[in-house]
């Protein structure tokens, strides 16, 4: 049905066509469908309608069993008797009742079902309450722990704070301490500075007086040499017959033929404050040395059994311990306690040279061979030998042992005594020992005889020894009942002769040997107090000898 | 304009009976009679089907009830089409009562849109209103309009009533004096292919009135050239040279789309004449 008809008005063609359209699918099924529709519904209306009757009919059934019992009973209670009506109403009401207890049933059935609901929902509440219980109790649990945490940090604290005041305290109270110490220190500050002051006084006033001393003391020497003047002037004629009897000849050393031994102490002086360790003729004799701990050396004239001193030798920071002339009576070798040895100039008393570097105090110092070389024995167990020209320490030895004496011998060789009782012969040009020889008691002193053939050494056994020095052997031993070496360092020595050995005991009593004989020859007893040291006249008439306390005593027969 | 009157009228009482029968698969017991219903034609499947809902789905199994559903021919309709637009497109070659089935399980979700109530529809009416207009007007009436006026043209569809929804609509539908629609708002449907929409004057450039044959012949041109297809609009063969403004301004849908149908003519319909 294509529109082909070009002639027809679109517009009625649409309407025609609507029109149709509504007869098709409108007219033709409007009253089916509505009739349906209404079908639908009564069919509807007419179910329920049957299922309320059902009911109704259900009711009514029940009401009448109901009543039918209500009949039966009534009869048989009331005879049958009783009317209509009221076995209806009793019937309506049993029936009514009947109603109530199936109600009532149900409703304890739903009852029952809520009881047991509740109880199970109890069941479950209790179980919560269980858990809560027990979360209660961990929760219970831990508020205790906390608790008892809190009262251990609580002490804690307490301690702590405790702890801090004590220290606070402690704090303050060093802070005072502090404060007092400091003001302390202070005072003595000011007392340094004040002493400081004083002392720098009392230095001063020493210097004074030092300078006063040395005036003195040229005026003196001038006056003495004034006074040698004139006497030199006055005794111009007697020159040559004194020359004759005289022993001391001044630049002559003297020559002893045989040693006459004195009896008599001709002069005693207080040398020195305190010990008096060395003591020794010059080569000469004209004069003679003095050393003391007193850290002085003195240099004393001998002139015709009378002692001047002469001078005094100053430099030495502590005790002198040994003291040596050279050969040629200029310079004065002096050993020293302040590990030092130092060197003296005779005629001008200066002080030449300081030969430092032991390390312990030198005990011995001589002079080897001429008067270029120095060899020097230390208690720190070693020799030096110095070089004068130099002025510096040429060799050390290691002796290993502290050397008390040395001698030398031919200007080449070194003879050392030690602590640990040995003598040991040293060539310097080589390194080890040549010889040695023990002796039982530590070595003291060493002396060389006048010929060079033997050796004198002073031991703390209270003997002397004398020692063979080509055989090395000891040939004569000498020793007194009442002989005691009184220390480590007294000395010993020979007679200029080499016939005699003289050494001082404990007790000051002064012992002299004859060597060939070993028996005591002599002793002089002056000293109060024990001997140091002693020395023979080179012309072997006169005897020094030195004492523990400041005493010299000049032995003579003059 | 009487006899336009009377076209509107009859467009907006057109009517088409529909027998729905509950999917065999989903009855559990009793099987129910099925329901006749006559459905406007203008209007929308969930807002006629509320009762049959509610009476067939006693008969179901109530844990598998989901979203309600219809199907023809094994076809789920689309209900955000006019019922009309469906039933030319899906119906129009079978008898009559259009036969559905209703389902209430396995919703084709990749085929068909939910539809959960009542505001889902009108929100769909109200943009597809929306659409039309800022095609014709582009926009300008319907944003003059107060929101009671939108609601009035929604109850006049939701109540069938023609003289609530129609003074409104008219306004819609006016065009002052030389400013014609600019567009014409169409669709046109070829049974299951997506609907085919495009920009189409009421006019061509030289002044002449466009009519439906332009349309077409602008549209689909490879259709018109076959003599077997059948253009419909609400059920009746439009004359082709009826002019496409006229057409537009009475033919709408309510939604002011000229829903137009082309099917081809079934070799079961042809027997049927022959």
């Amino acid at each position: 049905m294509m529109d082909t008809i070009p002639g027809m008005d679109w517009k009625k063609l649409i309407s025609q066509r609507l029109k149709t359209r509504y007869k098709r699918e409108y007219s033709d099924f409007i009253d089916l469908i509505d009739t349906q529709n209404n079908l639908f519904e009564q069919v509807a209306s007419l179910k329920a309608r049957n299922v309320q009757l059902t009911y109704e009919t259900e009711k009514l059934k029940s009401e009448n069993l109901s009543l039918q019992v209500r009949v039966d009973s009534g009869s048989e209670s009331s005879g049958g008797g009783g009317s209509n009506e009221r076995v209806k109403q009793l019937e309506q009401k049993v029936y009514r009742l009947q109603e109530e207890l199936t109600e009532l049933h149900k409703r304890r059935g739903e009852n029952a079902q809520q009881i047991i609901d509740l109880s199970n929902a109890m069941k479950e509440k209790e179980k919560e309450l269980q858990t809560k219980d027990g979360k209660l109790m961990d929760a219970l649990a831990l508020e205790n722990s906390l608790k008892a945490e809190i009262k251990h940090l609580e002490s804690t604290v307490f301690e702590l704070e405790a702890t801090n005041q004590t220290l606070k305290d402690e704090h303050q109270a060093l802070q005072m301490a502090f404060t007092a110490l400091e003001e302390k220190y202070r005072k003595v500050q000011e007392d340094n500075s004040e002493l400081m002051a004083r002392w720098l006084d009392l230095k001063l006033k020493e210097a004074d007086k030092m300078n006063q001393e040395n005036d003195r003391f040229f005026k003196q020497k001038q006056e003495s040499l004034k006074r040698d003047l004139a006497e030199a002037a006055k005794e111009h004629k007697d020159i040559i017959p004194q020359e004759e009897n005289s022993v001391l000849l001044k630049g002559v050393t003297p020559i002893c033929l045989s040693a006459t031994l004195p009896t008599k102490a001709q002069c005693k002086v207080d040398a020195h404050d305190g010990e008096v360790n060395a003591i020794l003729w010059s080569p000469t004799g004209s004069l003679f040395a003095t050393g003391g701990s007193d850290r002085k050396v003195k240099l004393w004239d001998y002139n015709g059994g009378m002692c001047n001193s002469r001078g005094t030798l100053l430099g030495s920071n502590a005790g002198i311990t040994a003291l040596e002339f050279d050969p040629h009576e200029e310079l004065l070798l002096g050993a020293s306690n302040d590990y030092a040895s130092r060197l003296w100039s005779v005629r001008d008393q200066r002080l030449r040279h300081t030969l430092t570097g032991h390390s312990g105090k030198v005990l011995s110092a001589k002079f080897l061979g001429d008067a270029t070389k120095v060899v020097s024995g230390s208690h720190d167990r070693t020799l030096k030998i110095w070089d004068l020209h130099s002025k510096a320490c040429s060799k050390t030895i290691f002796a290993g042992s502290s050397c008390n004496d040395l001698v030398t011998l031919h200007g080449t060789s070194i003879i050392s005594g030690h602590f640990d009782k040995r003598v040991r012969f040293w060539d310097p040009r080589a390194d080890n020992t040549v010889n040695e020889i023990g002796l039982h008691g530590r070595i003291t002193s060493l002396d060389i005889s006048p010929d060079k053939a033997s050796l004198l050494a002073c031991t703390r056994e209270d003997t002397l020894k004398v020692i063979d020095l080509r055989m090395n052997q000891v040939i004569h031993t000498l020793c007194a009942d009442s002989f005691k070496v009184a220390f480590d360092w007294s000395r010993a020595v020979y007679s200029p002769d080499g016939s005699y050995a003289m050494a001082g005991s404990l007790d000051g009593t002064l012992y002299i040997w004859n060597i060939q004989k070993e028996k005591v020859e002599r002793t002089l007893k002056e000293h109060t107090h024990s001997i140091l040291d002693c020395s023979w006249h080179p012309s072997g008439s006169v005897i020094l000898s030195s004492e523990k306390q400041k005493k010299i005593v000049l032995w003579a027969d003059m | 304009m009487s006899e336009d009157r009377g076209i509107l009228r009859s467009i907006w009482d057109g009517k088409i009976p529909v027998c729905f029968t509950l999917s065999q698969d989903e009855i559990i017991a009793e099987k129910p009679e099925p329901i006749y219903q006559m459905v406007p034609r203008i209007t929308y499947f969930p807002l006629v089907t509320e009762k049959i809902s509610k009476h067939l789905a006693q008969y179901i199994d109530k844990e598998k009830q989901g979203e309600m559903w219809l199907e023809c021919d094994g076809v789920p309709i689309k209900w955000h089409y006019p019922i009309g637009v469906l039933y030319d497109l899906l119906g129009s070659s079978g008898s009559l009562p259009w036969k559905l089935t209703v389902h209430f399980q396995d919703f084709p979700d990749d085929e068909i849109m939910h539809c959960l109530s009542r505001d889902v529809v009108e929100s769909h009416f109200m943009s597809t209103l929306k659409e039309a207009d800022a095609l014709k007007h582009r926009c300008n009436v319907i944003n003059g309009m107060q929101k009671k006026d939108h609601k009035q043209m929604w109850t006049g569809l939701c109540h069938d009533k023609f003289d609530q929804f129609w003074p409104i609509n008219k306004r819609l539908m006016e065009h002052t004096g030389d400013d014609l629609f600019k567009y014409i708002p169409f669709r046109i449907y070829q049974n299951d292919l997506p609907f085919i929409q495009k920009l189409f004057k009421p006019q061509s450039e030289e002044g002449h009135e466009h009519t439906l044959d332009d349309l077409l012949k602008f549209a689909v041109p490879e259709l018109m050239e076959s003599t077997d297809n059948t253009i419909f609009i609400h059920g009746i063969e439009v004359p082709l040279h009826s002019p496409l403004l006229w057409l537009s301004e009475h033919f709408s849908y309510p939604d002011n789309f000229l829903h137009i149908c082309i099917t081809q003519i079934s070799t079961q319909e042809s027997s049927k004449e022959w």
